[in-house]
């Protein structure tokens, strides 16, 4: 008995303590990410934004989550139930389990896996499959043609990303993430890597279905695409796996290109601040150019969107893939 | 390390050169745009002529690269002459009739050089992973080039058909591949060879599973009973060209590599496959016979008669000796010609501006179209085995193999089931020489046609003149095998 | 088994764990909306959604050949990418023949690429 105590229960509850630790902050934060999305557009474009509920409308995404847990949970007669209901929950479980490999500190990741970014890759992909459940399982047209143009824009950005890894592991030399931010300990690899930097950021924006990319959604087309059928709380499961989809996506930014949690100076002032406030600082940096980037950019028609994936992202970053291994191999660079 | 590899790649200098040649064709041929089909086919052309020069230069003997993957030797060098030659004719074939029936694209030689690369890899692979490669370099362009009469349902239906059964064949081929290295614990031919003597007398059960699995997946890409059934419905709707093509080339590779799979790693088991091959030789002997009687579409007809044909070439292979495979090398370079005869009449058969393919329109054909009437006399004599046409000695040497190695009764049945076929290619003359004319074929749209038929008429009237020297060198390619 | 394994299995189990209580979370909140949410369904509420209209068909019927080549040329570049994986991580150790290898592998796919962006596979319109 005492066996089992220290063997399996004391580390199972340690990882369970781990896991909360991970997915209570994690759920906060996509709470006040949409808070802070509408303060800052309506920054952006002039207006207040929410004010109401709470001292600057903080209380305000409790309200919203209250209201929609609260909400009838409609099922569409025509549609297939048990898919229906699955998809949301698949696309808001793979958001949170994506965070199980990311290192938040020197040591401080759940699961220190030596194939981490392939992990990432992965489960990033597999967020097209809640998609496509939602789209096809809902059997009304608005939603299928959002599953279809989402599917189709996340496989063809998929293709950049993985070309953009590449580049990056070239560099690395392996596929761990605490090592990939490890070798950016003298310089960041946004700088030697910029154009990869800037590719991978637009293509973290078309996986999310982030504006200007957000032609699944395109509200004025097809109405909200692919959850136009969902309410209550599967719909808030979609809206809170998105919104964690882009944390996602600007951490893994930081950790391939913006070192991690590695202070931008090895000197004093720098160091005093531990790691993990750096990785947050990082990610909320990208996440305000997520929302920037959604108040002032048009929407891409959808041939445009296929033009940049297919036919500028792909060939300029299978160029780089090569240019960077052959500088690496003529330098003699290539770590080993 | 370096030395071994640039050795490699000077052995693999033809097949190299075959795919950068196909590449750069697809290139020009994507930048020019859709008039360049002719040009292309002639550059395809060319690069197959200059692909069998490179031959005799890279493989002055028996040599291994790669680590094993791939050798060259007497009998990779004899079969891969043979597909180019195939390859190219199909292509020389090919042109006008494309032309005219405006499909005409530059794709269909590049296909065409692909395919031939991949049944290169294939006769070369000695290894289960590089045979499986080229096997399906090979199968996926032909799947194309059946289906390349895009708004026709024929050809498309062809085209997935083969699709859908070459797909399960291959998977078939896949499990036996397993299956084999889970027993054996190795891919190389040689490998496996070395571990089969040692248990000749008592092979793994595995092992034997595997090998009926692969050799059931290649007697589906030779078309052998009882694997055929796809052959009849794919050789009428494919283009007539690609028809020819598949009735040569990849019959041709897919024997080689049959060949060699049975021979080089499961020589020592020759007890163990030669039953299985016997009853794949009688059961298409006897569909090549009976099943072609009562067709009345030329080209299913020549689908029947080619997977009787198998039958016959693998009656060599199942004697499982040199004189067996050297029957099988003979009878498969005189196939090359008797079909590359018969197909280029099917070729002329077209009326008022369309292609028809009815054996009843051929009706009388020795008073519209003497010169054509004579060449498909010549073929058909040579396919019933009517000495002294090449198809005689062809028969001759693989029943005699049986007969050496005391196969009497597959011998037999050989005999009886020729006499069979015999009725039906005999037919095909006597209609031609003695009903009553039907409406007269159109004149051929170019030379490059009739210059085909002649010359391959000429080669099978002629096997007596010039039999010394392909023997010879085919009991040259044999004897490599056999590691002579 | 062996200890190298079980090391390596037991980096999964957080993993294992994480995916567990992120159902169970999904669960839970689908849940917890049916039981404390008023529910009334009526056939009007449970059609599917069409800007005021009647649905006209099943939307399950035939769509774009586009998005099945999207899907095929994802295929074939994700599998290039999968390729890749292993090779920049130990580039390092298979050196220049290596580095060449993979460089005419990636010709090759160039070739196919300029093919199909000349044939238009990549246009949308």
């Amino acid at each position: 008995m005492a066996e089992f105590w220290s063997g399996y229960a004391l580390p199972g509850a340690i990882i369970v303590a781990q896991i909360l630790v991970i997915i209570v902050p994690l759920l906060g934060a996509v709470a006040y990410l949409t808070l802070a999305e509408r303060k800052v557009i309506a920054a952006i474009q002039l207006r207040k934004g929410p004010n109401v509920v709470g001292p600057f409308g903080l209380l305000q995404p409790i309200a919203d989550g209250v209201k929609l847990l609260l909400k009838e949970t409609v099922i569409p007669s025509g549609a297939n139930p048990v898919v229906f209901v699955i998809a949301p929950m698949l696309t808001f479980m793979l958001s949170l389990i994506a965070w199980a490999a990311i290192p938040f500190d020197l040591g401080l990741v759940l699961a220190d896996i030596n194939v981490g970014i392939l992990y990432l890759f992965a489960i990033s992909s597999l967020g097209v499959y809640g998609i496509i459940m939602a789209g096809w399982a809902s059997n009304s047209k608005y939603a299928f043609l959002g599953a279809l143009r989402s599917a189709a824009q996340m496989v063809s950005y998929e293709v950049s990303i993985g070309f953009v890894i590449i580049t990056v592991l070239l560099c690395v030399g392996s596929l761990n993430l605490t090592e990939i931010v490890l070798a950016q300990e003298n310089m960041w690899f946004f700088i030697p890597l910029f154009p990869m930097f800037i590719i991978f950021f637009v293509s973290g924006l078309a996986e999310t279905n982030r504006s200007p990319f957000d032609l699944p959604e395109g509200e004025s087309e097809i109405v909200a695409g692919y959850f136009v059928e969902y309410s209550s709380m599967s719909f808030a499961l979609f809206f809170l796996g998105e919104y964690a989809n882009m944390i996602l996506v600007s951490a893994m930014t930081s950790v391939l290109f913006l070192g991690g949690w590695l202070p931008p100076f090895d000197v004093a002032p720098f160091t005093w601040i531990p790691g993990p406030i750096w990785f947050a600082g990082k990610i909320g940096l990208c996440l305000f150019v997520f929302l920037w980037v959604r108040a002032t950019m048009p929407r891409y028609r959808y041939d445009q969107l296929m033009r940049l994936g297919w036919k500028v992202f792909l060939p300029f970053s299978l160029f780089w893939v090569v240019l960077t291994a052959g500088v690496l191999m003529a330098t003699g660079w290539v770590p080993r | 390390m370096n030395q071994e590899f640039a050795a490699s790649f000077v052995l693999v200098l033809p097949e190299t050169f075959l795919a950068v040649a196909a590449m750069a064709l697809l290139m020009l041929g994507v930048f020019r745009g859709e008039g360049s089909a002719r040009l292309v086919s002639w550059l395809a052309i060319a690069a197959l002529a200059v692909t069998a020069l490179f031959l005799p230069l890279a493989a002055p003997g028996q040599a291994a690269a790669f680590g094993g993957l791939f050798v060259t030797d007497a009998f990779a060098v004899f079969m891969k002459i043979l597909i180019l030659l195939g390859t190219a004719l199909a292509l020389v074939m090919s042109i006008d009739f494309n032309d005219r029936e405006q499909i005409a694209q530059f794709e269909y030689p590049v296909l065409f050089l692909f395919a031939a690369v991949g049944m290169m890899v294939m006769i070369s692979a000695s290894d289960l992973i590089s045979l499986y490669i080229g096997l399906e370099l090979q199968s996926l362009s032909l799947y194309v080039v059946a289906a390349f009469r895009r708004d026709a349902v024929k050809s498309t239906e062809a085209g997935l058909k083969y699709f859908v059964l070459g797909a399960l064949s291959s998977g078939m081929l896949l499990y036996g591949a397993s299956l084999i290295y889970g027993f054996s614990g190795a891919t190389g031919f040689a490998d496996i060879a070395e571990i089969m003597i040692g248990q000749a007398g008592d092979p793994p059960l595995g092992v034997i599973f595997g090998i009926v699995f692969m050799v059931a997946a290649l007697a589906f890409k030779v078309s052998a009973a009882p694997f055929h059934m796809w052959t009849p419905d794919v050789y009428e709707g494919a283009p007539t060209p690609v028809t020819a093509f598949f009735s040569i080339a990849p019959k041709i590779a897919a024997t080689a590599l049959l060949v060699r799979v049975l021979i080089d790693p499961f020589g020592p088991l020759v007890n163990q496959w030669q039953q299985v091959v016997i009853a794949v030789a009688i059961a298409s002997m006897l569909i090549g016979a009976f099943a072609a009687i009562n067709q009345t579409n030329i080209k299913r007809l020549m689908a029947y008669s080619s997977i009787g044909h198998i039958g016959y070439a693998l009656v060599g292979l199942a004697a499982g000796d040199e004189t067996g495979v050297h029957g099988v090398l003979i009878y498969m370079a005189i196939y090359l010609f008797m079909n590359v005869a018969a197909f280029g009449v099917i070729l002329c058969m077209r009326q008022q501006g369309r292609m028809v393919e009815r054996i009843a329109d051929l009706s009388g054909l020795s008073v519209t179209r003497p010169g054509i009437a004579a060449a498909l006399a010549i073929a058909m004599f040579s396919m019933a085995g009517i000495p002294p046409l090449a198809g005689f000695f062809g028969k001759f040497y693989v029943f005699q193999a049986a007969i050496a190695a005391g196969l009497y009764t597959l011998a037999v049945i050989g005999v009886l089931t020729s006499v069979v076929a015999a009725f039906y290619y005999l037919r095909i003359v006597k209609l031609m020489y003695f009903d009553e004319p039907v409406e007269a074929f159109d004149r051929p749209a170019g030379r490059t046609l009739g210059i085909v038929i002649t010359g391959s008429s000429l080669l099978i009237l002629l096997f007596v003149v010039y039999m010394a020297p392909v023997v010879g060198w085919a009991g040259i390619a044999a004897a490599a095998l056999f590691g002579g | 088994m062996n200890g190298q394994l079980t090391t390596m299995l037991s980096e999964y189990l957080p993993i294992l764990i994480f995916i567990g209580i992120a159902g169970g979370l999904a669960l839970v909140l689908v849940l917890a909306s049916l039981i404390a949410g008023r529910q009334k369904p009526d056939s009007e509420k449970l059609s599917a959604y069409e800007c005021g209209f009647e649905a006209f068909d099943d939307a399950r019927r035939k769509f774009d050949v586009r998005f099945y080549l999207v899907a095929i040329l994802f295929i074939i570049f994700d599998l290039e990418v999968a390729f890749l994986f292993p090779w920049a991580v130990t580039l390092g150790e298979i050196g220049m023949f290596g580095f060449w290898s993979m460089v005419v592998f990636l010709g090759v796919l160039t070739v196919g690429f300029i093919y199909e962006w000349k044939k238009g596979a990549l246009e949308w319109e």
